[in-house]
């Protein structure tokens, strides 16, 4: 029950504090893209944006905007958790290990994304490569990462545990006749 | 509205719908596997049970004569307990000259009469009067020596106009179906009897009514089949308002002291499933046997068929409860009721929340227009592009399923045809969810019968309000 509150609050806390979430995450993509590229990285968070390519002929600066934030992805996923405890309180922990996997899938999906977006405009430089990368590679990295969080939500949340499967099914009225 | 503010809901609006979007893709590609997968099972022998079946009528003259005629037909050795609410019309008077008098008349056809004010006041009333009915003239029976085992009783609901295929009790006899002592009900497959005929008013060989009769052929033998077979590994097989087949022991398992097995909301059908299973029984279903019924033809009463299942999904919503907290049913299969059951809510949160970045975009376009058509040639056609073929793809590829595995007719380019079609159908329901959620607040809660396309007069409700 208790957890249930302290999702129910999060969801509030990532509507309220959203920029503070989008500068988080910026922060997390300068780690991650200076990991990948051999360029200048710089990551504003007063503006949470990161600039990638500095000293090479395609700078470039990608502002985390409430549209491209995983913030409100997450905001679903927090609050059917919650309904999920309050109406079976015995799944409580596995709903929460559940959305920790789900969230951090859909938190590495967001900076897959960014990563994508960096890599194209490397690779095709930054007219095409953001061309391709904003529109139809980002949206496909959002889609596909959203439903394979989705479905490791649900596959955790709702599969038995190893003592529920050998305790087997309660008796059913057709069987005890 | 300032700049963040804006950037903000387009963001929470964007958000949402990419979730719901992304969680209906990936449900109906989860669905679509088993029922392509699916291959007929053995059948069971129908003679091992006793079959009544239950047939609700309110001014059914047009079609029960016939209905009567091909059920004795067809199951020479089941029961009919055909259950007139009140007709206005000569339905009973039908019933009692097929029925005939004296020594030679049919004593497997059975009239109940039902009189207003305890009449015409919903459909689970009248299969609850049918039900008791067939429990008291069993206990009768029972007296004289005839006694059966009500597991091996199975009560079958077909609506005055159905057409239950001729393997239909052999199939549902099948050891996986009532073969299984664990399974208390199975629901059969429902096509539209009329989905090749055009309306009789029609000029031309195509019209809105043909297409929209197909639409919901399309609709029960491909999704929807596909729903319930997914369901097989949730265990939440619900049933539906036709084809709907109980055994007697389950019935008796939830009928509660009243003797009422079905329940007052608009969707009795459903709310009998979720009894079933909370109650431990299993549920099952089969594409192998089919029953058919007549698809409407008017857009208008379709969608006031519509409003009044969506209306009853929102009226189930009381059982949201008692499913989570059942030992019955696992947390998969509570989850996909929830979803079921959250249907038209998020119905209704879509049309709220996917117009909203189409009104901001249409807002910008007419302050600043050249900068929003740049925008949009320099890739936002993408993004549009993509998002709405995720938005379609859910609803066309049953087109191309149901045109390749239940009317294989003309070429694929028909299936595809019925793909787009089916997209725009679908929608309907974000009408009638608004619709229902009005007359939900407004506590109309009467029941508008559904009128045969042979019939005439306005869509009055026919049910008292509660």
């Amino acid at each position: 029950m208790l957890l249930a509150a302290g999702l129910v609050v999060m969801a509030a806390a990532l509507v309220v504090f959203h920029t503070a979430y989008r500068t988080a995450e910026v922060m997390l993509a300068g780690i991650v893209v200076r990991s990948a590229t051999s360029s200048g990285v710089h990551v504003s968070g007063g503006r949470q944006t990161i600039y990638f390519g500095l000293g090479s002929p395609t700078p470039f600066g990608l502002r985390m905007t409430p549209e491209c934030t995983s913030a409100f992805l997450l905001l679903p996923l927090l609050l059917i958790g919650a309904g999920m405890i309050l109406l079976r309180p015995a799944v409580t922990r596995r709903v929460a290990s559940a959305l920790l996997v789900a969230a951090a899938v859909v938190v590495t999906v967001n900076q897959l994304r960014v990563l994508t977006l960096v890599g194209l405009i490397n690779w095709l430089g930054t007219d095409r490569g953001y061309y391709w990368g904003h529109t139809f590679f980002g949206s496909m990295v959002s889609v596909f990462g959203g439903a394979v969080a989705l479905i490791l939500f649900v596959w955790l949340a709702t599969r038995r545990s190893r003592a529920e499967r050998r305790a087997g099914e309660p008796p059913r009225p057709g069987s005890e006749h | 509205m300032n700049y963040s503010s804006l950037e903000f809901v387009l963001g929470f609006t964007q958000a949402l719908a990419l979730t719901m979007s992304v969680a209906f893709l990936t449900y109906v590609c989860l669905i679509v596997v088993p029922y392509l997968r699916h291959k007929p099972v053995k059948s069971g022998d129908a003679t091992a049970f006793e079959w009544h079946f239950l047939i609700p009528c309110r001014d059914e003259e047009a079609v029960i004569s016939d209905t009567a005629r091909y059920l004795r037909g067809t199951f020479p050795r089941a029961h009919l307990w055909i259950i007139d609410d009140d007709s206005d019309d000569r339905t009973a008077g039908l019933v009692r000259r097929l029925r005939g008098r004296g020594p030679g008349r049919d004593e497997f056809v059975h009239l109940i009469q039902r009189r207003r004010p305890r009449a015409r006041t919903g459909k689970g009333d009248a299969l609850n009067a049918g039900y008791r009915s067939l429990r008291r003239w069993l206990g009768a029976r029972n007296g004289r020596g005839g006694a059966l085992d009500p597991d091996r009783i199975v009560v079958v609901v077909v609506d005055a106009d159905g057409r239950p295929s001729p393997n239909c009790l052999d199939v549902c006899a099948a050891e996986h179906l009532f073969g299984n002592p664990e399974i208390g009900a199975v629901q059969v497959d429902v096509w539209m009897s009329n989905r090749n005929d055009p309306p009789r008013d029609a000029r031309r060989s195509w019209s809105l009514g043909s297409t929209l009769v197909r639409m919901q052929d399309l609709e029960f033998r491909a999704a929807i089949a596909a729903i319930q077979m997914s369901r097989k590994h949730t265990g939440t097989i619900s049933m539906g308002g036709n084809g709907q087949l109980t055994r007697l022991s389950a019935l008796d398992s939830v009928a509660g002291r009243d003797k009422s097995p079905w329940r007052g909301s608009l969707l009795e059908d459903f709310e009998l499933g979720v009894h079933l299973l909370t109650a431990g029984w299993r549920t099952g279903f089969t594409v192998d046997a089919h029953v058919q019924q007549e698809g409407l033809y008017s857009v208008r009463r379709f969608l006031a068929q519509r409003t009044r299942w969506g209306q009853g999904t929102m009226q189930c919503a009381r059982y949201v409860r008692r499913i989570w907290s059942s030992r019955y049913i696992t947390t998969l299969g509570a989850a996909e009721m929830l979803y079921y059951l959250a249907q038209p809510w998020m119905q209704l949160i879509g049309t709220i929340v996917y117009p909203i970045p189409f009104v901001l975009l249409g807002i910008r376009m007419m302050r600043q227009p050249e900068q929003v058509w740049n925008w949009i040639t320099d890739g936002a056609w993408i993004l549009f592009t993509v998002y709405g073929s995720f938005g379609l793809l859910p609803f066309i590829i049953w087109g191309p399923i149901y045109w390749a595995r239940c009317e294989r007719k003309g070429g694929w380019l028909r299936g595809v045809g019925y793909g787009l079609t089916y997209a725009v159908y679908i929608y309907s329901f974000y009408i009638t969810s608004w619709r229902a959620l009005a007359r939900l607040l407004l506590g109309r809660n009467g029941w508008a019968k559904t009128r045969r396309n042979t019939e005439r007069g306005n869509l009055d409700l026919v049910a008292a309000e509660t």
